[in-house]
């Protein structure tokens, strides 16, 4: 016992146990009449309130730190992007840092007013999405769609801003091409993690995780702090060529931040985006 | 059947231009509320809630009744009554009655057939010489079926006392103008939810609206479901998640708390909706558990997840011992760990020496 705290946030005199984190968060609390708001009150409000990105802007925001990941630095309506985790990923779900990938692609555009949707993800760390900067309140979540996970993302296609897309059987290739073709004609974003039913489907952006590292854990002391997570995007048109980008992601906080070095070409791979094998 | 109180107001069943009546009955459901919370609102003029609680509480349905009867009778003039099901409860209402559990097909047979509020099957059954709904549940059901259809059937079996209402009893609508009425009439609390955008309700917000009301009808309306953040330790309870209701008032709750012993951020990306199980094996392929004093019996080198391949283990954090209700039956006494593998991070619950994936940092 001492007057430790892991993340530095430990008010004078306060003692805690070793395994015990206290986080403290800035809350929106309203005076009430007649009194001055606390500081920051005004700027938070105002963060709160920008107004929705109408369906007639071309572009929808992304994090900066992911600007360079994407072809106009930002989201194309109309456009598929693939996210895919390690592939090694031994695990029980599709994830080796691809749902991260995937929610902080959204997370722009969801704190910005646009409605996102997620289909065929049973199990959302809501926390995270949160931190990353999703709105839970514009963040409608169909975690077990069944057969009819292609009715249900066609029909999210036509409302919403942002669909991810996490198709629990293998897609047949008219399904995925006729899903695309909706993608484009409604102006939305459709956001593909393909797991191991594969997507037959060439992506205008692929997005894939090639390297990660957690950050804070050793040998049974700390905990995990942050990830460093390397991304290569490969795509089409302006964007056949290779970018390995190195990202935060989580930061120490739960958001995203650009790491190292920035953007690096690599020349050796190939240039094209093929479709997702099946694996 | 659930045994139901209704609290009826004849004065107030019917709204006014001004809505003086709406708002004096929200406060009978105010006054109503402080003795069982769960209370629904009938339709204007009419709540009714659960009996069997506040009647063991308060001594028996006939004080309950009394008590809310006087409790409301200065707001306005009250009826209370207590029967099976919400038709025969109304009814039992307006006669001022607690009728004995059991009792409901009884009371209900000397009505006349014209109170189930279907002019055209009353008429019908009175020169068919059926006047009472007594007369009409004594009819086998099988021949209300081929004669009157399912909306018969409907009402053969609120008339014999079997089911406890007709399907257009309830005003949904109305009753939503209630809780709003209600809400409006609060004083306002110190957390004030997300401002609306200029003009209310936005075009996009609509559109929204269209396509999610759509997928509830494709897969049912508890497929498309919502998350709410709360308080608490563990990744699981720190988010709800309800059904995705269009016209709610979302309001987050006890975000500031602080919460000692929670795992700090970053969160996990992946909190799965039940825990996996999992072993994890020290280097010589011994389990690796936690003692009773919080500390780990050897160096976890191997995880495997749902009988998957094991991958090693690279980093590891914890165990961080949690004993939650310790005061309670449901008392719950393990330890948490994260878990680095080559390709992902896992959040770790050991409980009774068995290890379950709680969350994934995907």
């Amino acid at each position: 016992m001492g007057r430790v705290d892991p993340i530095g946030h430990a008010k004078p005199g306060a003692i805690l146990y070793e395994h015990m984190f206290v986080e403290y968060r800035p809350r929106l609390v309203f005076p009430g009449p007649g009194r001055e708001p606390a500081e920051g009150y005004l700027a938070l409000l105002a963060e709160r309130t920008r107004p929705v990105s109408s369906s007639q802007t071309r572009l929808l925001p992304v994090l900066s730190p992911l600007a360079g990941l994407l072809p106009d630095g930002s989201l194309r309506r109309g456009t598929t992007i693939v996210v895919s985790g390690l592939t090694s990923a031994g695990g029980p779900d599709p994830s080796g840092g691809g749902i991260s990938l995937a929610m902080s692609l959204l997370a722009a555009a969801s704190g910005a007013g646009s409605w996102c949707a997620l289909v065929g993800l049973p199990g959302l760390g809501a926390v995270a999405a949160h931190d990353m900067g999703l709105d839970l309140d514009r963040l409608p979540v169909v975690p077990h769609p069944g057969a009819a996970w292609a009715e249900v993302a066609a029909a999210l296609i036509d409302g919403v801003d942002l669909v991810v897309l996490c198709p629990p059987f293998p897609p047949r290739p008219v399904m995925a091409r006729r899903l695309v073709a909706r993608t484009r004609e409604r102006r939305t974003v459709l956001v593909v993690l393909p797991g191991r039913s594969g997507w037959p489907e060439h992506p205008d952006v692929h997005l894939s995780v090639s390297d990660m590292h957690w950050d804070g854990a050793g040998t049974g002391d700390g905990y995990l702090q942050r990830r460093r997570m390397t991304v290569i995007a490969r795509g089409r048109r302006s964007a056949t060529r290779p970018r390995h980008h190195h990202l935060w992601m989580p930061s120490t906080t739960g958001a995203v931040e650009a790491a190292g070095t920035g953007i690096d070409i690599d020349v050796a791979a190939p240039a094209v985006a093929g479709p997702m094998a099946r694996t | 059947m659930n045994r139901l109180l209704v609290v009826r107001c004849p004065d107030l069943l019917h709204e006014d231009e001004n809505g003086a009546a709406l708002r004096a009955f929200a406060k009978v459901v105010d006054a109503v509320e402080s003795y069982c919370p769960w209370i629904t609102t009938v339709r204007p003029g009419i709540c009714s809630l659960p009996a069997r609680g506040p009647a063991r509480y308060f001594g028996g349905e006939g004080p309950l009744a009394q008590l809310i009867a006087d409790a409301i009778s200065d707001i306005a003039t009250v009826e209370v009554g207590v029967a099976d099901g919400l038709f025969a409860a109304v009814l039992a209402a307006r006669s001022g009655l607690v009728v004995p559990a059991g009792g409901t097909p009884g009371f209900l047979a000397p009505f006349p057939v014209g109170i189930l509020g279907r002019p055209e099957l009353a008429e019908l059954l009175a020169r068919l010489g059926i006047r009472t709904l007594g007369d009409f549940a004594a009819l086998p059901e099988s021949h209300v079926l081929g004669r009157f259809g399912a909306d018969g059937v409907a009402c053969h079996m609120v008339a014999g006392g079997r089911s406890g209402e007709l399907g257009d009893l309830c005003q949904p609508v109305a009753g939503r103008r209630v809780g709003e009425q209600r809400a409006a009439g609060r004083p306002a609390g110190a957390v004030v939810g997300e401002p609306g955008f200029w003009g209310g309700v936005s075009d996009t917000d609509v559109r929204a609206g269209r396509a999610l009301a759509a997928v509830q009808d494709l897969i049912g309306p508890d497929g498309v479901v919502t998350a709410r953040l709360q308080g608490g330790r563990g990744p699981a309870q720190r988010a709800r998640f309800t059904t995705w209701d269009a016209g709610e008032n979302r309001v987050d709750s006890s975000l500031g708390a602080p919460w000692p012993g929670r795992i700090p951020s970053p969160a996990p990306a992946v909190v799965h909706p039940a825990p996996l199980p999992a072993e994890l094996a020290a280097a010589d392929g011994q389990p690796v558990s936690v003692s009773g004093r919080g500390l780990l019996t050897a160096v976890p080198s191997r995880l495997s997840v749902e009988q998957q391949p094991w991958s090693t283990v690279t980093a590891w954090a914890g165990p961080w011992p949690s004993d939650e209700r310790w005061w309670s039956r449901s008392h719950r006494r393990g330890a948490r760990l994260q878990a680095v593998t080559a390709s992902d991070a896992h959040l770790l619950l050991v409980e009774r020496g068995r290890w379950w994936v709680e969350a994934t940092y995907g």
